[in-house]
């Protein structure tokens, strides 16, 4: 039981702390974090999305008002307090979230809503992201992760967050008036990815046909009301008539009639529950939690539940953590430099110094809410496991072995528990000093892996 | 603060140091000590060979350094510490051989936590140099590196500081790893690369990872660090550089090699920083233990008993100090080891003696029942 126990922590959670590793039912315990309330995360004073709209809409006008001379020179120490005020919010919740990591006790809950926060991937990468990176994640994304995914995906596709970042923003139906005062016209990155990325998957049988006809139907879904309405930002009612591309459109054979916001939306529905999706979706979780190479049958059982429950993502959750072999060894998989991290810190205890910590392994790896692409971080060992990658996992654990106190006996009873074989025993107990033990033990196989 | 020195120097107990230079030193800067911690037992029989000794062909046969320095009495330094054996054919340097603590069970965790508590069995709650600190408020420590090491814990006049650079993993955990992962074909397969590429880099003296899988350029840095920060005004009297990698079970000739050359070039180093502070100063290494003295058939050497003291400054007396035991089977320590002729703590003890003045009554404050006679080693 205790040995199933450690394989739930790792595989399907970040890693037991100290004294998680109890005689308890792994499956029951994972099966109990499958709640909604168990993915939201509390952080005193987080912005909003309306928070970040609105700090956005007030650097606008005041760099208006700055351009027209209108103010005196404090105007431009105000300035600068606004434009740290995003990057500001963001620190914030890249701290609340990783300590929501370390500290959490539905560990599952976290991991998943950390896959979906990962498939549907908005990053600081862009000016307009980093103060809304936080939000999308609070508001968007961990709300919905036991809920419908057609849900999920409205809330995720239609946030300001995804809206700035795959640059609906700049995109205008080519007929309206708009358009052409402003000489804009259609940009079709966010509906591709949405077919690509979120939906169906790159194989999943569309064409251009289809992306341009999505992208029509996403126009006029707007972060902001443009300049030129002489309107201001209203949060989250983001949908500018002026720059929808009016008519019916065609998505994949079937013709959308009923026009405006809702026309995006119907489509978004019909995607969610598309046979394509439900393979896409199902590949992905499989390959996350279980296997780089999935296994063809637990595919096939995730592709059913989501087709027969309509998407239902607390019965995806519930058939994966039913699969057989889902709570045995061997590990399929490498943990992603976050997962160590926050494995590591969990295992090392409250004490640990976890600002240091993330401080240097944002230096190899994965910064938070910094994806490089849309993407996401990519989920297979090729990725995270290369010579250089290895050698800098070594030198971030020897480094944070050496500003530890923990003995490497207790982190592996707390870290590992059965999952640690006599070879990493006898590794540690013939370690030359304290600080090799605990780097060893980080870096063995059983700690590696989940 | 050269009035705290002079009480220091009034409680002088220890005769030799108060007649030879107690009282020219008083007028200059205060010693600084430098305590290097080399972890892992470092094999003093490579370091400094007994090379006339009749049994030491025989006893180790493939690990007499070849091309050693002589340093006379017996003794040759490995080649690779060209900068230590030229300072004591100069005058500025010397050794004590055959050296260990109370404890004999060859436990590194142990016999480290030992070492820095200055205890014989159980280690103490504090570190021995915070207790030395206790007796001259006046004094200052700095400990180099991440975290503060055992031998100053519970000091209040201590502070720590470690290069920005992410100091690498040891070659010597990479070799332990590699053994971790003999049944996990993919993290086998990425750190063998990683380590060739590495040395491949090294060898056309490209880039390496930072301070390279040697941690050469790490220990430069802390050198470097301790260095200018001792020299520094206000700057601490002692500094405490822990270096890892020494427990050399396999592969010894060159990883030893690679070692003893990384802390010569950081001892070189430490020295053009120090400037005039190096007349000043006692740079003094020592390791948890020794090594046996036998190879163990796996081209390095298991934990021993009696280590190596380098002792090296403007303050150190040169050539080869206390007792050599000698290797002859009736002198082997379990018939394995180099005898432990010397103790550690008498060593620790004539440091704290010569350069800060201490009396019986400060010592016995420090080592407790296991105070020993000093040896002194200041000139």
């Amino acid at each position: 039981m205790t040995l199933a126990l450690a394989i739930a922590h790792h595989r399907f959670g970040l890693g037991p702390r100290p004294g998680d590793l109890t005689d308890r039912d792994p499956e029951a315990w994972l099966l109990s974090q499958i709640d909604p309330a168990a993915a939201q995360v509390s952080g005193g004073s987080l912005n909003s999305t309306k928070d970040a709209l609105t700090d956005m809409q007030g650097l606008r006008n005041h760099r208006a008002a700055l351009r027209s001379g209108n103010l005196g020179p404090e105007a431009q120490a105000a300035l600068e307090t606004m434009l740290n005020a995003s990057r500001n919010s963001l620190i914030q919740d890249v701290r609340t979230r990783t300590e929501h990591g370390v500290r959490t006790a539905a560990p599952f809950a976290e991991r998943w809503t950390r896959f979906w926060a990962n498939h549907f991937t908005v990053a600081a990468t862009r000016a307009e992201t980093i103060g809304l990176v936080g939000p999308y994640e609070r508001e968007a994304i961990r709300p919905h992760v036991f809920g419908r995914f057609g849900t999920l995906l409205e809330e995720a596709v239609l946030h300001p967050g995804m809206l700035f970042y795959l640059d609906n923003h700049r995109s205008f139906g080519p007929s309206t008036r708009l358009a052409k005062r402003l000489g804009r016209s259609l940009n079709e990155n966010l509906a591709r990815e949405v077919l690509e990325l979120h939906t169906l998957g790159v194989d999943g049988g569309y064409t251009q046909v289809d992306v341009e006809a999505l992208a029509r139907a996403l126009t006029g879904w707007l972060p902001f009301q443009p300049m030129s309405l002489r309107r201001k930002m209203t949060g989250k009612d983001v949908f500018v008539s002026q720059a929808h591309e009016p008519g019916a459109k065609t998505l994949l054979g079937k013709r959308y009639k009923r026009d405006g916001a809702g026309q995006v939306k119907a489509m978004l529905a019909d995607l969610a529950e598309h046979p394509a999706t439900a393979r896409h979706i199902a590949t992905k979780i499989a390959r996350h939690f279980l296997s780089d190479t999935p296994d063809a049958g637990d595919v096939a059982a995730l592709q059913r539940s989501f087709l027969t429950s309509g998407g239902d993502l607390a019965a995806l959750a519930q058939t994966l953590i039913k699969r057989p072999g889902a709570l045995e060894t061997p590990f399929q998989k490498v943990k992603t430099p976050e997962e160590l991290m926050l494995a590591t810190a969990r295992a090392l205890g409250p004490q640990a110094a976890f600002s240091k910590m993330q401080r240097v392994v944002q230096g190899f790896a994965q910064r938070p809410f910094g994806a490089p692409s849309p993407a996401g971080w990519p989920d297979t060992a090729d990725a995270w496991m290369s010579p250089d990658a290895l050698a800098k996992r070594v030198d971030w654990a020897s480094s944070v072995a050496r500003q530890s106190k923990a003995k490497p006996d207790d982190f592996v009873a707390a870290a590992l528990g059965p999952l640690a074989d006599d070879s990493l025993n006898l590794a540690i107990a013939r370690a030359e000093s304290r600080a090799q033990g605990l780097t060893l033990a980080i870096m063995s196989p059983a700690f590696q892996r989940r | 603060m050269l009035t705290s020195r002079r009480i220091f120097l009034a409680g002088l107990g220890a005769a030799t140091v108060l007649k030879s230079t107690g009282a020219s030193r008083a007028a200059g800067p205060r010693p600084k000590l430098i305590l290097i911690i080399l972890r892992g037992g470092m094999d003093g029989l490579t370091a400094i060979a007994p090379i006339t000794d009749p049994h030491i062909n025989t006893l180790r046969p493939h690990l007499v350094p070849k091309n050693a320095i002589a340093l006379g009495g017996g003794f040759a330094a490995h080649p690779a510490l060209k900068t230590w054996a030229g300072w004591a054919k100069g005058g500025q340097a010397g050794f004590i051989h055959a050296i260990a603590g109370p404890y004999r069970d060859r436990s590194h965790f142990k016999a480290q936590d030992l070492l820095e508590t200055g205890a014989d069995a159980v280690p103490g709650r504090d570190g021995w140099l915070a207790r030395a600190l206790e007796r001259r408020p006046g004094l200052s420590a700095l400990s180099i590196g991440p975290a503060q090491p055992l031998i100053l814990k519970g000091a209040q006049n201590a502070s720590s500081w470690s290069p920005a650079v992410v100091a690498p993993a040891s070659d010597d955990t990479l070799m332990r790893l590699a053994s971790l992962y003999a049944d996990d074909k993919l993290l086998r397969a990425a750190l063998e690369k990683a380590v060739e590429t590495n040395a491949v880099a090294g060898e056309m003296g490209g880039a390496m990872r930072q301070g390279g899988f040697g941690a050469a350029g790490a220990i430069k840095a802390q050198m470097a660090g301790a260095g200018r920060l001792l020299k520094a005004q206000d700057g601490p009297d002692i500094a405490v550089i822990d270096i890892d990698g020494w427990d050399t079970h396999g592969g010894q000739i060159n990883r030893l090699g690679r070692m003893l050359t990384a802390l010569d070039d950081g001892l070189a180093t430490l020295k053009s920083e120090l400037g005039i502070m190096w007349q000043s100063s006692a740079i003094t290494i020592v390791s948890e233990f020794g090594r046996t003295v036998r190879d163990n058939g796996g081209g390095g050497t298991d934990h021993g008993t009696g280590g190596l003291a380098l002792l090296a400054g403007g303050q150190i007396k040169p050539g080869q100090h206390g007792d050599w035991p000698g290797l002859s089977s009736r002198a082997l320590y379990d018939n394995r080891d180099l005898a432990p002729a010397n103790d550690m703590y008498a060593l620790f003890s004539g440091l704290l003696t010569d350069l800060y003045g201490f009396d019986s009554a400060d010592l016995r404050a420090v080592f407790g029942p296991l105070t020993p006679r000093p040896i002194s080693i200041a000139v």
